[in-house]
């Protein structure tokens, strides 16, 4: 199984090196990587590598709104803001998942927690209005569902497409480094993907970019 | 559309009462109704279904896949227009939709999957595995993120039972600090779970949490807690019924999660409406429906498997 798993990962590293796109091929598929759950990490795996850093990260940075242009168009039209610069979770009651960057003082900071999140002043009224993920325990489906090239359809089932997301989710830790101290007063940067089903909800973020400035 | 009205206005009239209400039939197929889950949801299938003129069909297949196929052969040979399934089994299901689909009555499913896509039109199946998360997730922070807890788990049998663990699993895992004692199934029973927490007390007094793969075993549960002067335990179930949500008023259990049976039912008849209607729902097959935290802040507006 191991050296399977090792097999299945040295090809797709030479593929990638190779700079050849990878085509996810059915017939293959079926032989190299079981149909079942026991092939859900596996196919999940080949997902990301497939797309995280080539389709996903572009998406979200080239697709972010700044995030006080974003409170503007939710207010006036959350679904028409969301039609033109979000994407929708599968089915009924799922979230816009939009993109979004800003900058904010923070307010608060819960860092003594699995799933450490700032709580973030970003339009200078000195109150909190957005919440910062930052790990190692995200939240959400947040990163999945603003892709509009994971569908549902093409997973096995419920379990697998959640596969996908914590595995998505697992890559943040890797892209945000906390600075050790006291965070409050500071100023933070971010880019990622806030999920919203109602236009006053208080906004959660998955960043998939944080800076810490001054 | 109003020349039709006429004619059946004038078929009234002339006395044809046979040939003015054969309105076009949906079929409603669930598990057992003794559960208030799928008594709900049929409730919630059925007058939609009324509301959109349709008449109705109200079955039940009691878990049996053969049970189900005779359901489905007795509908086929009554001519209906659609059939709303909630499943008896992801694999044994495929068949009896597949003959529906061959007699052109198309299918639409609820709260189960099936094992294969392009048999049934619509597959909208609450999101278990994203319920179970927020069940979870509520369950750490109401636990402050550490101490001893125990896992009341499903019926085996059901798929449910494995989604929404591998969904509990799948965030208090995260954190190390929370400590599994026990896990047990309790087979989805209340007088079950009553039993089961009381010998999971007697090996383990030292727990702080208890969390459930659905409500009936969170009150079984509750049940004991309470008979052992143990309510500062914190018990989080899943499905959203009224008995969880009189327990979280009366600060019982903390926490629920819903899945919405009523809406989803209503949801698929609108679907089959559409389709009917027009050749096509223009919605995806598979369609999750998010399933909603219940806790102190909005038990309150909880009725029936709706959030009001």
């Amino acid at each position: 199984m191991n050296k399977l798993l090792l097999m299945i990962l040295a090809v797709v590293a030479v593929l990638g090196l190779s700079g050849c796109k990878i085509v996810y091929d059915e017939d293959k598929d079926t032989t190299a990587i079981p149909d079942g759950p026991e092939g859900d990490d596996a196919r999940n795996a080949q997902r990301i590598a497939d797309t995280f850093d080539s389709q996903l990260l572009p998406l979200i940075r080239d697709k972010a709104l700044p995030v006080a242009e974003l409170r503007a168009a939710v207010t006036a039209d959350l679904d028409a803001a969301g039609e033109a610069n979000a994407n929708r979770g599968s089915g009924r009651g799922a979230a816009w998942n939009f993109p979004v960057s800003g900058t904010g003082t923070v307010i608060e900071a819960k860092l003594d927690s699995r799933a450490r999140a700032l709580s973030l002043d970003t339009d200078n009224d000195g109150a909190a209005d957005l919440t910062l993920q930052l790990g190692p325990v995200i939240r959400g489906t947040a990163l999945r569902d603003a892709a509009p090239f994971y569908d549902f359809d093409e997973f096995r089932d419920q379990i697998e497409f959640a596969k996908l997301s914590r595995a998505l989710n697992d890559r943040i830790p890797d892209l945000v480094t906390v600075p050790e101290g006291d965070l409050i007063g500071t100023s933070v940067s971010f880019i990622g993907v806030v999920p919203l089903k109602k236009a006053d909800e208080k906004m959660m973020v998955t960043p998939i970019e944080v800076t810490f400035g001054s | 559309m109003k020349f039709t009205k006429q004619i059946v206005g004038a078929a009234v009239a002339l006395g044809l009462m046979s040939a003015a209400v054969s309105a076009e039939t949906i079929a409603i197929i669930t598990p057992s109704h003794d559960n208030p889950f799928f008594k709900a949801e049929a409730d919630g299938a059925q007058a939609q279904a009324e509301a959109l003129g349709y008449d109705t069909m109200v079955l039940v297949h009691d878990d049996d896949a053969n049970k189900q196929s005779e359901l489905f052969d007795t509908v086929i040979a009554a001519g209906v227009s659609a059939i709303i399934l909630d499943n008896a089994g992801a694999d044994a299901s495929v068949a009896a939709v597949q003959k529906a689909k061959d007699a052109g009555i198309p299918s639409f499913l609820i709260d189960r999957e099936i094992t294969a896509t392009g048999v049934a039109v619509s597959q909208i199946v609450s999101n278990n595995y994203q319920g179970a998360q927020l069940g979870a997730e509520e369950f750490v922070s109401l636990m402050g993120e550490e101490g001893n807890y125990v896992e009341l788990l499903g019926k085996e049998s059901d798929t449910n039972a494995g989604i929404r663990s591998q969904g509990y699993h799948d965030v208090i895992d995260q954190f190390p600090d929370m400590k599994m004692v026990a896990q047990q199934t309790a087979n989805w029973s209340q007088t079950e779970a009553f039993s089961v927490m009381e010998s999971i007390l007697q090996a383990n007094p030292d727990i702080k949490g208890v969390i459930s793969g659905n409500d009936t075993m969170a009150m079984g549960a509750w049940a004991a807690l309470e008979a052992a002067g143990r309510t500062d335990v914190i018990v989080v179930g899943f499905d959203g019924s009224n008995d969880v949500r009189d327990s979280i008023l009366a600060g019982g259990i903390k926490a629920t999660v819903l899945q919405p049976a009523y809406e989803q039912a209503q949801l698929a008849v609108s679907q089959a409406d559409q389709y009917l209607k027009t050749g096509s729902t223009g919605l995806d097959e598979k369609q999750l429906m998010d399933c909603v935290l219940i806790n102190g802040d909005n038990a309150g507006s909880l009725e029936t498997f709706a959030l009001n």
